[in-house]
Protein backbone atom coordinates (compact mmCIF):
# COMPACT_ATOMS: atom_id res chain seq x y z
CA UNK A 1 0.00 0.00 0.00
CA UNK A 2 3.12 2.51 0.77
CA UNK A 3 4.46 1.71 -2.75
CA UNK A 4 0.97 2.28 -4.72
CA UNK A 5 0.72 5.82 -2.21
CA UNK A 6 3.92 6.96 -3.76
CA UNK A 7 4.02 5.39 -7.41
CA UNK A 8 0.65 7.14 -8.36
CA UNK A 9 1.86 11.37 -7.79
CA UNK A 10 4.92 10.08 -9.38
CA UNK A 11 3.57 8.44 -12.12
CA UNK A 12 1.79 12.28 -12.69
CA UNK A 13 4.65 14.06 -12.13
CA UNK A 14 6.90 12.27 -14.35
CA UNK A 15 4.10 12.81 -16.70
CA UNK A 16 4.17 16.27 -16.46
CA UNK A 17 7.64 15.92 -17.06
CA UNK A 18 7.69 14.35 -19.86
CA UNK A 19 4.97 16.19 -21.76
CA UNK A 20 6.55 19.22 -20.75
CA UNK A 21 9.68 18.22 -23.04
CA UNK A 22 7.28 16.90 -25.60
CA UNK A 23 6.24 20.59 -26.02
CA UNK A 24 2.58 20.11 -24.84
CA UNK A 25 1.05 22.87 -22.80
CA UNK A 26 -0.40 20.91 -20.07
CA UNK A 27 -2.27 23.63 -18.63
CA UNK A 28 -3.82 23.61 -21.58
CA UNK A 29 -4.33 20.37 -22.16
CA UNK A 30 -5.64 19.61 -18.05
CA UNK A 31 -7.78 22.32 -18.53
CA UNK A 32 -9.54 20.83 -22.00
CA UNK A 33 -9.45 17.34 -20.45
CA UNK A 34 -11.67 18.30 -17.41
CA UNK A 35 -13.97 20.47 -19.29
CA UNK A 36 -14.80 17.34 -21.04
CA UNK A 37 -15.83 15.63 -17.45
CA UNK A 38 -18.52 18.76 -16.43
CA UNK A 39 -21.32 17.87 -19.60
CA UNK A 40 -20.48 13.62 -18.85
CA UNK A 41 -21.11 13.62 -15.86
CA UNK A 42 -24.50 15.96 -15.94
CA UNK A 43 -25.16 13.43 -19.03
CA UNK A 44 -24.39 10.47 -16.56
CA UNK A 45 -26.58 11.53 -13.46
CA UNK A 46 -30.70 10.67 -15.26
CA UNK A 47 -29.24 7.05 -15.24
CA UNK A 48 -27.66 7.34 -11.52
CA UNK A 49 -31.06 8.94 -10.52
CA UNK A 50 -33.15 5.96 -12.60
CA UNK A 51 -31.24 3.23 -10.57
CA UNK A 52 -30.52 4.81 -7.49
CA UNK A 53 -33.95 5.12 -7.15
CA UNK A 54 -34.86 2.07 -8.23
CA UNK A 55 -32.49 1.22 -5.64
CA UNK A 56 -33.57 2.78 -3.00
CA UNK A 57 -36.63 2.08 -3.07
CA UNK A 58 -36.33 -2.09 -2.84
CA UNK A 59 -34.07 -1.66 -0.27
CA UNK A 60 -36.23 0.47 1.68
CA UNK A 61 -38.95 -1.65 1.51
CA UNK A 62 -37.58 -4.71 2.66
CA UNK A 63 -38.24 -6.80 -0.43
CA UNK A 64 -34.41 -7.82 -0.43
CA UNK A 65 -35.34 -9.39 3.37
CA UNK A 66 -38.52 -10.34 2.01
CA UNK A 67 -37.02 -12.28 -0.95
CA UNK A 68 -33.35 -14.14 0.92
CA UNK A 69 -36.21 -15.18 3.28
CA UNK A 70 -38.41 -16.86 0.42
CA UNK A 71 -34.31 -18.32 -0.51
CA UNK A 72 -33.45 -19.54 2.82
CA UNK A 73 -34.26 -23.36 1.46
CA UNK A 74 -32.19 -23.53 -1.29
CA UNK A 75 -29.39 -21.52 0.30
CA UNK A 76 -29.54 -23.78 3.36
CA UNK A 77 -29.32 -26.94 1.52
CA UNK A 78 -25.70 -25.10 -0.08
CA UNK A 79 -24.40 -24.57 2.81
CA UNK A 80 -24.35 -21.46 2.97
CA UNK A 81 -25.08 -18.95 6.48
CA UNK A 82 -28.14 -17.35 6.59
CA UNK A 83 -25.68 -14.37 7.40
CA UNK A 84 -24.55 -14.16 4.10
CA UNK A 85 -27.80 -14.29 2.02
CA UNK A 86 -28.41 -10.74 2.57
CA UNK A 87 -25.13 -9.64 1.77
CA UNK A 88 -24.86 -12.06 -1.38
CA UNK A 89 -28.31 -10.32 -2.30
CA UNK A 90 -27.54 -6.97 -1.61
CA UNK A 91 -24.19 -6.99 -2.84
CA UNK A 92 -25.29 -6.28 -6.95
CA UNK A 93 -27.47 -3.44 -6.02
CA UNK A 94 -25.34 -1.15 -2.84
CA UNK A 95 -21.59 -0.90 -2.09
CA UNK A 96 -21.83 1.50 0.96
CA UNK A 97 -24.98 -1.02 2.09
CA UNK A 98 -23.04 -4.54 1.51
CA UNK A 99 -20.03 -2.69 3.44
CA UNK A 100 -21.85 -1.57 6.22
CA UNK A 101 -23.87 -5.00 6.53
CA UNK A 102 -20.12 -6.35 6.36
CA UNK A 103 -19.18 -4.12 9.62
CA UNK A 104 -22.46 -5.75 11.08
CA UNK A 105 -20.97 -9.28 10.36
CA UNK A 106 -17.78 -8.62 11.43
CA UNK A 107 -18.76 -7.22 14.94
CA UNK A 108 -21.32 -10.40 15.74
CA UNK A 109 -19.38 -13.08 14.11
CA UNK A 110 -15.79 -11.63 14.60
CA UNK A 111 -13.91 -10.74 11.83
CA UNK A 112 -11.77 -14.07 12.19
CA UNK A 113 -14.72 -16.67 12.43
CA UNK A 114 -15.44 -18.86 9.40
CA UNK A 115 -18.68 -16.64 8.47
CA UNK A 116 -16.46 -13.19 9.05
CA UNK A 117 -13.88 -14.33 6.52
CA UNK A 118 -16.29 -15.60 3.89
CA UNK A 119 -18.07 -12.09 4.37
CA UNK A 120 -15.05 -10.15 3.57
CA UNK A 121 -14.06 -12.19 0.73
CA UNK A 122 -17.74 -12.13 -0.74
CA UNK A 123 -17.43 -8.01 -0.17
CA UNK A 124 -13.98 -8.00 -2.03
CA UNK A 125 -14.07 -10.23 -5.00
CA UNK A 126 -17.40 -8.67 -6.30
CA UNK A 127 -19.00 -5.39 -7.45
CA UNK A 128 -21.98 -3.45 -7.30
CA UNK A 129 -22.79 -4.35 -10.86
CA UNK A 130 -26.09 -2.53 -10.96
CA UNK A 131 -24.47 0.87 -9.78
CA UNK A 132 -21.63 0.28 -12.33
CA UNK A 133 -23.92 -0.93 -15.56
CA UNK A 134 -26.01 2.46 -15.12
CA UNK A 135 -22.85 4.71 -14.60
CA UNK A 136 -20.90 2.89 -17.61
CA UNK A 137 -24.05 2.13 -19.85
CA UNK A 138 -25.87 5.95 -19.23
CA UNK A 139 -21.98 7.81 -19.85
CA UNK A 140 -22.87 6.96 -23.52
CA UNK A 141 -26.84 6.74 -24.03
CA UNK A 142 -27.08 2.79 -24.00
CA UNK A 143 -30.10 1.11 -23.25
CA UNK A 144 -30.27 -1.90 -24.72
CA UNK A 145 -27.31 -3.83 -22.28
CA UNK A 146 -28.17 -7.05 -24.29
CA UNK A 147 -25.80 -9.82 -22.39
CA UNK A 148 -23.80 -7.10 -20.30
CA UNK A 149 -25.43 -7.81 -17.08
CA UNK A 150 -26.60 -11.39 -17.35
CA UNK A 151 -23.15 -11.80 -17.91
CA UNK A 152 -21.89 -9.60 -14.73
CA UNK A 153 -24.12 -11.45 -12.48
CA UNK A 154 -23.39 -14.80 -13.17
CA UNK A 155 -19.88 -13.53 -13.28
CA UNK A 156 -20.24 -12.48 -9.60
CA UNK A 157 -21.72 -15.36 -8.81
CA UNK A 158 -18.97 -17.90 -9.54
CA UNK A 159 -16.68 -15.00 -7.74
CA UNK A 160 -19.24 -15.66 -4.33
CA UNK A 161 -19.64 -19.59 -4.85
CA UNK A 162 -15.68 -19.78 -5.25
CA UNK A 163 -15.15 -17.44 -2.59
CA UNK A 164 -17.39 -19.65 0.19
CA UNK A 165 -15.57 -22.57 -1.00
CA UNK A 166 -12.34 -20.87 -0.24
CA UNK A 167 -13.04 -20.26 3.44
CA UNK A 168 -14.56 -23.61 3.86
CA UNK B 1 -32.66 -5.87 -20.51
CA UNK B 2 -32.45 -2.25 -18.38
CA UNK B 3 -36.05 -1.39 -18.94
CA UNK B 4 -37.16 -4.64 -17.26
CA UNK B 5 -34.67 -4.40 -14.46
CA UNK B 6 -35.94 -1.25 -13.64
CA UNK B 7 -39.69 -1.97 -14.01
CA UNK B 8 -39.70 -5.06 -11.76
CA UNK B 9 -37.90 -3.10 -8.62
CA UNK B 10 -39.94 -0.05 -8.62
CA UNK B 11 -42.76 -2.12 -9.58
CA UNK B 12 -42.21 -4.66 -6.77
CA UNK B 13 -40.58 -2.08 -4.34
CA UNK B 14 -43.98 -0.34 -4.59
CA UNK B 15 -45.98 -3.27 -4.26
CA UNK B 16 -44.08 -4.18 -1.14
CA UNK B 17 -44.98 -0.54 0.47
CA UNK B 18 -48.58 -0.42 -1.16
CA UNK B 19 -49.23 -3.83 1.18
CA UNK B 20 -47.94 -2.25 4.33
CA UNK B 21 -50.19 0.85 3.41
CA UNK B 22 -47.25 3.04 3.27
CA UNK B 23 -47.64 5.21 0.06
CA UNK B 24 -45.41 8.06 0.97
CA UNK B 25 -42.41 5.49 1.96
CA UNK B 26 -42.00 4.79 -1.52
CA UNK B 27 -42.42 8.22 -3.08
CA UNK B 28 -39.53 9.07 -0.34
CA UNK B 29 -37.29 6.19 -1.01
CA UNK B 30 -37.63 7.11 -4.69
CA UNK B 31 -36.95 10.91 -3.99
CA UNK B 32 -34.33 9.85 -1.65
CA UNK B 33 -32.32 7.73 -4.94
CA UNK B 34 -32.09 10.89 -7.06
CA UNK B 35 -30.98 12.92 -4.78
CA UNK B 36 -28.18 10.28 -4.22
CA UNK B 37 -27.67 10.20 -7.54
CA UNK B 38 -26.86 14.19 -7.91
CA UNK B 39 -24.70 13.49 -4.70
CA UNK B 40 -22.52 10.85 -5.94
CA UNK B 41 -22.22 13.41 -8.95
CA UNK B 42 -20.82 15.79 -7.20
CA UNK B 43 -18.50 14.15 -5.14
CA UNK B 44 -17.68 12.36 -8.80
CA UNK B 45 -17.00 15.25 -10.04
CA UNK B 46 -13.39 15.90 -8.50
CA UNK B 47 -12.16 12.96 -9.07
CA UNK B 48 -13.36 13.22 -12.40
CA UNK B 49 -11.76 16.41 -13.79
CA UNK B 50 -8.51 15.39 -12.38
CA UNK B 51 -8.24 12.24 -14.00
CA UNK B 52 -10.04 13.22 -17.57
CA UNK B 53 -6.95 16.31 -17.09
CA UNK B 54 -4.35 14.05 -16.24
CA UNK B 55 -5.42 11.50 -19.13
CA UNK B 56 -5.54 14.16 -21.78
CA UNK B 57 -1.66 15.75 -20.69
CA UNK B 58 -1.15 11.79 -20.95
CA UNK B 59 -2.76 12.16 -25.06
CA UNK B 60 -1.37 15.45 -25.85
CA UNK B 61 2.28 13.78 -25.21
CA UNK B 62 1.73 10.89 -27.71
CA UNK B 63 1.36 8.12 -24.79
CA UNK B 64 -2.20 7.48 -24.88
CA UNK B 65 -1.10 6.03 -28.75
CA UNK B 66 1.36 4.47 -27.57
CA UNK B 67 -0.26 2.33 -24.88
CA UNK B 68 -2.94 1.51 -27.15
CA UNK B 69 -1.11 0.23 -29.89
CA UNK B 70 0.62 -1.61 -26.93
CA UNK B 71 -2.26 -3.10 -25.66
CA UNK B 72 -4.28 -3.55 -28.54
CA UNK B 73 -2.64 -7.32 -29.68
CA UNK B 74 -3.16 -9.06 -25.86
CA UNK B 75 -6.64 -7.05 -25.41
CA UNK B 76 -7.86 -8.91 -28.89
CA UNK B 77 -8.20 -11.87 -26.83
CA UNK B 78 -10.90 -10.56 -24.83
CA UNK B 79 -12.02 -7.74 -27.06
CA UNK B 80 -11.64 -7.88 -30.55
CA UNK B 81 -12.94 -4.21 -31.61
CA UNK B 82 -11.30 -2.80 -28.70
CA UNK B 83 -9.52 -0.08 -31.38
CA UNK B 84 -9.31 3.46 -29.97
CA UNK B 85 -10.38 2.14 -26.12
CA UNK B 86 -8.01 -0.13 -25.58
CA UNK B 87 -5.63 2.97 -24.11
CA UNK B 88 -8.95 3.68 -21.45
CA UNK B 89 -9.65 -0.28 -21.10
CA UNK B 90 -6.07 -0.76 -20.22
CA UNK B 91 -5.98 1.98 -17.55
CA UNK B 92 -9.59 1.49 -16.14
CA UNK B 93 -8.40 -2.16 -15.58
CA UNK B 94 -5.35 -1.17 -13.94
CA UNK B 95 -6.82 1.78 -11.73
CA UNK B 96 -9.07 -1.28 -10.68
CA UNK B 97 -6.12 -3.42 -9.80
CA UNK B 98 -4.34 -1.01 -7.85
CA UNK B 99 -7.18 -0.05 -6.08
CA UNK B 100 -8.00 3.24 -7.59
CA UNK B 101 -11.55 3.57 -7.76
CA UNK B 102 -12.00 7.31 -8.14
CA UNK B 103 -9.83 7.06 -11.46
CA UNK B 104 -11.04 3.66 -12.72
CA UNK B 105 -14.56 5.42 -12.99
CA UNK B 106 -13.41 8.47 -15.96
CA UNK B 107 -11.08 5.62 -17.42
CA UNK B 108 -14.11 3.56 -17.82
CA UNK B 109 -16.55 6.20 -19.02
CA UNK B 110 -13.70 7.32 -21.64
CA UNK B 111 -13.63 3.68 -22.65
CA UNK B 112 -17.19 3.31 -23.13
CA UNK B 113 -17.12 6.16 -25.13
CA UNK B 114 -14.74 5.05 -27.32
CA UNK B 115 -16.26 1.52 -27.97
CA UNK B 116 -19.83 3.17 -28.54
CA UNK B 117 -21.05 3.06 -32.05
CA UNK B 118 -23.95 5.49 -31.19
CA UNK B 119 -26.61 3.19 -31.76
CA UNK B 120 -27.73 2.90 -28.44
CA UNK B 121 -26.71 -0.76 -28.25
CA UNK B 122 -24.18 -2.62 -26.52
CA UNK B 123 -21.45 -4.16 -28.80
CA UNK B 124 -19.63 -7.55 -27.21
CA UNK B 125 -16.62 -5.57 -26.18
CA UNK B 126 -18.69 -2.83 -24.57
CA UNK B 127 -20.99 -6.53 -22.36
CA UNK B 128 -17.26 -7.76 -22.15
CA UNK B 129 -15.88 -4.47 -20.50
CA UNK B 130 -18.62 -4.39 -17.78
CA UNK B 131 -18.41 -8.05 -17.25
CA UNK B 132 -14.32 -8.08 -16.66
CA UNK B 133 -15.44 -4.97 -14.77
CA UNK B 134 -17.86 -6.84 -12.26
CA UNK B 135 -15.29 -9.47 -11.62
CA UNK B 136 -13.57 -7.18 -9.49
CA UNK B 137 -9.89 -8.24 -9.67
CA UNK B 138 -8.00 -5.90 -7.41
CA UNK B 139 -4.34 -6.20 -5.56
CA UNK B 140 -5.78 -5.24 -2.15
CA UNK B 141 -9.07 -5.22 -1.27
CA UNK B 142 -8.70 -1.98 0.73
CA UNK B 143 -11.88 -1.11 1.77
CA UNK B 144 -12.66 -4.93 3.29
CA UNK B 145 -9.15 -4.88 4.68
CA UNK B 146 -9.80 -1.37 6.21
CA UNK B 147 -13.75 -3.10 7.91
CA UNK B 148 -11.51 -5.91 9.44
CA UNK B 149 -8.98 -3.74 10.67
CA UNK B 150 -11.39 -1.67 12.43
CA UNK B 151 -13.56 -4.76 13.52
CA UNK B 152 -10.37 -5.75 15.54
CA UNK B 153 -8.93 -8.78 13.18
CA UNK B 154 -6.13 -10.24 14.22
CA UNK B 155 -5.29 -10.83 10.35
CA UNK B 156 -7.10 -8.62 8.66
CA UNK B 157 -5.04 -9.66 5.04
CA UNK B 158 -5.88 -13.57 5.71
CA UNK B 159 -8.85 -12.76 3.27
CA UNK B 160 -6.32 -11.39 0.34
CA UNK B 161 -5.42 -14.69 -1.25
CA UNK B 162 -8.92 -16.04 -1.20
CA UNK B 163 -10.15 -12.78 -2.51
CA UNK B 164 -8.24 -12.58 -5.54
CA UNK B 165 -8.66 -16.17 -6.81
CA UNK B 166 -12.31 -15.75 -6.36
CA UNK B 167 -11.87 -12.74 -8.29
CA UNK B 168 -10.01 -14.51 -10.96
CA UNK B 169 -12.38 -16.90 -10.89
CA UNK B 170 -15.41 -14.35 -11.82
CA UNK B 171 -13.13 -12.76 -14.79
CA UNK B 172 -12.99 -16.07 -16.18
CA UNK B 173 -16.42 -16.99 -15.81
CA UNK B 174 -17.28 -13.14 -17.22
CA UNK B 175 -15.23 -13.93 -20.76
CA UNK B 176 -17.03 -17.40 -20.96
CA UNK B 177 -20.77 -16.23 -20.29
CA UNK B 178 -19.61 -13.01 -22.62
CA UNK B 179 -18.93 -15.47 -25.46
CA UNK B 180 -21.98 -17.66 -25.04
CA UNK B 181 -24.52 -14.97 -24.18
CA UNK B 182 -23.34 -12.99 -26.93
CA UNK B 183 -25.08 -15.42 -29.00
CA UNK B 184 -27.73 -15.06 -27.49
CA UNK B 185 -28.85 -11.67 -26.81
CA UNK B 186 -28.95 -10.09 -29.96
Amino acid sequence: MKAANIAVPALVGILIVYALIKKVNVYKAFVDGAAEAVPQLIAILPYLAAMLGAISLLRASGAVEFFTGVMRPVTDRLGISPALVPLIALRPFSGSASLAMLKDILTEFGADSRVGRAASVLVGSTETVFYTTAVYFGAVGVTKTRHAIPAALISGAVGAAVGLLLVR
Amino acid sequence: MMKWIFGIMTVMGIAVFIARGDGAGALNALVKGGESAVELSISLAGAYMLWMGIMKIADEAGLINKLAKLMKKPLRLVMPDAGDAAAPVTLNLAANFFGLGNAATPFGIEAMKKLDRGDGRASNDMAMFIALNSSAIELLPTSVIAVRTACCSASPYDVVLPTFIASVAAALAAIISCRLLGRVFK
